[in-house]
């Protein structure tokens, strides 16, 4: 099947062209050649399995093949069915099929990390007829982001955990929320016990003072160790990310987390489509599936473009601040140099990049 | 004696086992604040930029100390500036009641009447400058400078940067709000609202 | 050629066994079918709506499926108890109950894995953890850990019997020089295998309550008590519906077992509460929440309010010789302290790890009907696997199993 007969839209891949060379002999420009959309063997991207091993192709292409049979099986009967919705279904199964066998993003080339990106937008065009704009961006060098959080200037208005939830298309149903802001009394020092992190009222309240935690993106993350299938790790400008697809749903990171940094999505996540934000990063917004972790990424979306985490862009008091610890200019710096700062339990080595200061 | 060496194996193994098992740390610094000081040192500068999220939005450069960084234009943005188009008397003929009201609207809320009233920040001869506490003219778009005579020290953390709003993102250049972005001057304090949400599941989660 | 014409022979007279028994065989294999039907039924509904199906959140991550199996991964180990005397030291009255023993550890080990599956979020992609084709965070990860010697220990635990049993369906006498190394590998595999899993909990420091350095001989201790314990029940059965011979002195002898770890158990657990309550810090909190409540909340008081009077009591009443001695009461003791460990070491120890969270906030847990159902239906798998092991090993055990050329 050359990509030139394809009804839908063509994402350039770079990819095509090879898979076109090995395309159908059939003849048949679309429609009945079923099986050769699903004979995936013949894909010559080198993830998955082969990463691990570098090995070729073989392994690999001997397990799809063996499975993919059993699909044309299926694949076939479907066909014959529904002609009209044929090819869209089919080019949705072998992405489906790909995404499911694909590699760690850890582990991927630039053009594996492109190639998973163009995937997940086509799946998702053809699911809702929507584009999404979705980014792979790799770590600058010489980045290392940091964050600051002045506790005399919150005011515990939680613009900021409302961004942060539109911004990263956290699940909706379960209220999920990355950012907890506490609410502590005056006088009684940091005292979490005490302190309330689902207030309403109105704020500042009398005698207390407000505090956010997130995830602190550590140095020594104990959450990156603990993983299994290194599904989460430390990325070279210090975001601490998970790879939702390789995720299997263990939870040690969860256990292993002294900060409640992680979240869980115990039932399928749903954003209504009019919410969802469109401007993701793989490791960043994109949809997630239910039974996998998903975190705090300091935005990677915005930050490795050069903005600032939504929860910085939306506080209204300057409380938060974000910037890049190599930079000796930098306002984060500054903040480290001459403020009195401190982190929380810095006792357990961790490591956080989080800190905290007042006035 | 087959027993024997069968067993010395078996410590062996665990041996090298517990030994391969001790958690690598390749890092050679002791804690993260090293490391930035480190790392630092050799700071190249970085290829993203916030340039493209501050275009269309007027800015001016300052430096003030150590500091050069930008803020936003902000005459501009004053309605009705100039203000000698409607002040061409001077006020205390305004003040007879003569003319239409204006300002009445502001109500001014910083600090106690003994401190400040209009004239202790606006010029009544000059309207279209502000005036320092000395009697200097200072331009509208640098109205930091009027602040920054009594409170002293938020001025040393805007410079620095940890008093105050980044705009754009916090990749270079520096641009950042000035006082009166934030601030309304007349009425410098933030309102007490209500959060912006409130967490349902939480409740139920802790019932 | 002839090893696989015995060993196909050996499938279809195990085959035939396992089929053929009397009334009550049926009724039990029965309601260990239907028990799995049903868990296998819950288990399709956790995996249609997501692990919302069971009472774990965010607050509390780990519930019912990991306590059990910590406390069964210690099952598992304690076969080592029999295997050690039987094998190295060649202690010929453990012999009988040794091979049951395995029998329960493959069973236990059975049981943790579906255990483990049960709890993943996506069990789809749990090739991830295979390594090889996935990635395989070793050696940093202590699950990855966990998965190699519990999947080792269950290879040892298959193949020791399976070469022991081959041999006896022959009619021929096992090696000890072949299976010899085997059992000797095992006993060190079967510590390993529970100080693994303690220093999964262990090596947290975000969790006070699990992050002591008592808790992986803690594990070891109750592991030596509780499988035993459950071995020695298991044995009574077996004596009283099978023609399989298993002599006081053994069931004595292991009595003895039992009695040694439930009095380290105990003793450690004095040390435990004492350095918990002696000077509490605000690292004691979740140990106050387990024995009495924080803040009102008091979901576990009557879980661990049941299971130190009766640990204290099995152990007192195993103490005193006279007692341990008369099997009425050993089997009653046996029984209130599989129980007591049970709690202890599942939800005694898992939940209160949880609560309270990070910053202080309690969120308790309730098991759903849905994860107990699933929960149920894994012992019954376990109940089902170990009842098709155990009869056919007394088959060849007791020579009605036997090669026919």
């Amino acid at each position: 099947m050359s990509s030139k007969s394809k009804k839908w839209f063509s994402l350039n891949l770079g990819k095509k062209d090879k898979h076109s060379e090995n395309g159908c002999g059939c003849g048949k420009t679309s429609g009945g050649c079923g099986s050769h959309d699903l004979t995936i063997g013949e894909e010559t991207k080198k993830d998955g399995f082969d990463q691990v091993f570098d090995v070729k192709m073989s392994r690999r292409t001997a397990f799809k093949q063996l499975t993919a049979s059993l699909a044309i099986g299926a694949g076939a009967i479907s066909t014959s069915c529904s002609m009209i919705s044929g090819d869209e279904t089919k080019e949705q199964a072998q992405i489906d099929w790909e995404e499911q066998f694909k590699g760690n993003y850890k582990l991927m080339t630039d053009e594996e990390k492109k190639a998973t990106v163009d995937r997940l937008v086509r799946s998702y065009q053809l699911r809702t007829g929507k584009t999404l704009n979705m980014s792979s961006k790799n770590a600058e060098p010489d980045v290392l982001f940091g964050y600051a959080f002045n506790i005399s200037k919150c005011q515990g208005y939680m613009d900021c955990v409302t961004a942060c939830v539109e911004e990263n298309n956290q699940d909706r149903n379960s209220q999920m929320q990355y950012i907890r802001i506490h609410e502590m009394k005056d006088g009684k020092g940091f005292n979490f016990n005490e302190a309330d992190d689902n207030y309403y009222h109105e704020v500042p309240a009398e005698g207390h003072f407000y505090m956010g935690t997130q995830c602190f993106h550590c140095d020594n993350p104990p959450c990156v160790e603990v993983c299994p299938v290194q599904a989460t790790w430390r990325e070279d400008d210090g975001l601490v990310v998970v790879d939702y697809d390789w995720c299997v749903g263990c939870r040690y990171c969860m256990a292993a987390c002294p900060y409640d940094g992680r979240r869980f999505n115990w039932s399928k996540p749903e954003v209504p489509e009019a919410e969802v934000n469109k401007n993701q990063h793989y490791l960043g917004n994109r949809m997630r599936k239910k039974g996998v972790m998903e975190k705090c990424t300091f935005c990677v979306q915005r930050s490795r473009a050069g903005k600032n985490p939504a929860c910085v862009e939306a506080c209204p008091t300057g409380a938060r601040i974000f910037g890049n610890l190599l930079d000796p200019n930098s306002t984060i710096r500054w903040v480290l140099e001459n403020k009195k700062v401190f982190r929380l339990k810095e006792d357990l080595g961790t490591e956080p990049k989080f800190w905290y200061f007042m006035d | 004696m087959h027993m024997n060496s069968f067993k010395w194996f078996v410590f062996a193994a665990a041996f090298v086992l517990c030994f391969l098992s001790c958690k690598q740390h390749h890092d050679e610094y002791h804690g993260v604040m090293d490391k930035i000081e480190a790392e630092g040192k050799q700071y190249h500068g970085v290829s993203v930029s916030s340039e493209d999220y501050l275009q269309g939005i007027e800015m001016i450069e300052i430096t003030e100390g150590d500091h050069t960084f930008l803020i936003p234009e902000r005459k501009s943005h004053i309605k009705s500036f100039k203000c000698t188009e409607c002040h061409t008397k001077p006020l205390k003929e305004l003040q007879k009641g003569l003319y239409k009201k204006a300002h009445w609207d502001i109500e001014l809320d910083h600090a106690n009447s003994n401190t400040m009233n209009c004239i202790t920040c606006h010029d009544a001869n000059n309207m279209d400058a502000l005036r320092s506490l000395t009697g200097n003219n200072i331009d509208f778009n640098r109205s930091y400078n009027l602040c920054n005579q009594c409170h002293t020290k938020q001025f040393e953390d805007w410079k620095g940067g940890a008093h105050g709003k980044r705009i754009g993102g916090w990749a270079p250049p520096r641009a950042a709000m000035t006082c009166v972005n934030c601030h309304n001057p007349h009425k410098p304090h933030f309102e007490s609202r209500w959060p912006a949400r409130y967490n349902t599941q939480k409740v139920k989660e802790r019932e | 050629m002839r090893r696989l014409k015995v060993f196909r022979s050996l499938v279809k007279d195990s085959l035939d066994t396992i089929t053929h028994g009397s009334r009550k065989y049926h009724l039990w294999m029965a309601l260990l079918t239907f028990i799995m039907l049903v868990g296998m039924y819950c288990y399709s509904i956790q995996l249609e709506q997501g692990l919302s199906a069971t009472g774990m959140t965010d607050r509390v991550s780990w519930g019912l499926y990991i306590s059990n199996f910590t406390f069964l991964v210690g099952v598992a180990a304690a076969a080592v108890m029999l295997v050690m005397p039987t094998y190295v030291l060649k202690d010929v009255d453990f012999k009988q109950a040794v091979l049951i023993g395995e029998g329960l550890a493959v069973a236990a080990l059975i049981m943790c894995l579906a255990f483990v599956v049960a709890d993943m979020g996506g069990p789809s992609v749990l090739w991830h953890m295979i390594p090889g084709i996935g990635v395989f965070n070793f050696p940093n990860s202590m699950l990855t850990w966990d998965v190699l010697v519990l999947n080792g220990y269950l290879f040892i635990n298959i193949t020791i019997p399976f070469y022991i049993l081959f041999k006896h369906y022959q009619g021929k006498e096992a090696k000890s020089n072949v299976y010899v190394p085997g059992a000797f590998l095992s006993v060190f595999w079967a510590v390993g295998i529970h100080l693994v899993t303690a220093f999964l909990y262990q090596g947290l420091q975000a969790r006070p309550f699990w992050n002591n350095a008592l808790l992986g001989p803690r594990f070891l201790a109750s592991a030596f008590a509780a499988g035993p314990a459950l071995i020695i029940l298991v044995l009574a059965i077996i004596r009283t519906f099978t023609a399989f011979k298993i002599e006081d002195k053994t069931i004595k002898k292991i009595a003895m077992v039992v009695t040694v770890a439930a009095q380290i158990n105990l003793i450690m657990l004095v040390s435990e509460l004492f350095k918990e309550f002696y000077a509490p810090t605000h690292h004691s909190e979740s140990a106050y929440y387990l024995f009495f409540g924080l803040h009102g909340k008091d979901a576990l008081l009557p879980w661990i309010w049941t299971a130190i009077p009766l640990n204290v009591l099995a152990t007192v009443l195993l103490t005193f010789h006279k007692l341990r001695n008369n099997f009425k009461v050993l089997f009653f003791a046996c029984f209130i302290l599989f129980v007591a460990i049970w709690i202890e070491k599942g939800f005694g120890l898992i939940v209160p790890g949880f609560i309270p969270g990070p910053y202080g906030k309690i969120a308790e847990y309730t098991p759903t009907l849905i994860e107990i159902g699933v929960t149920l239906g894994i012992w019954a798998l376990g109940a089902f696997v170990f009842t098709i092991l155990a009869k056919t090993a007394i088959g060849i055990e007791i020579g009605k199993l036997r090669y026919k050329n």
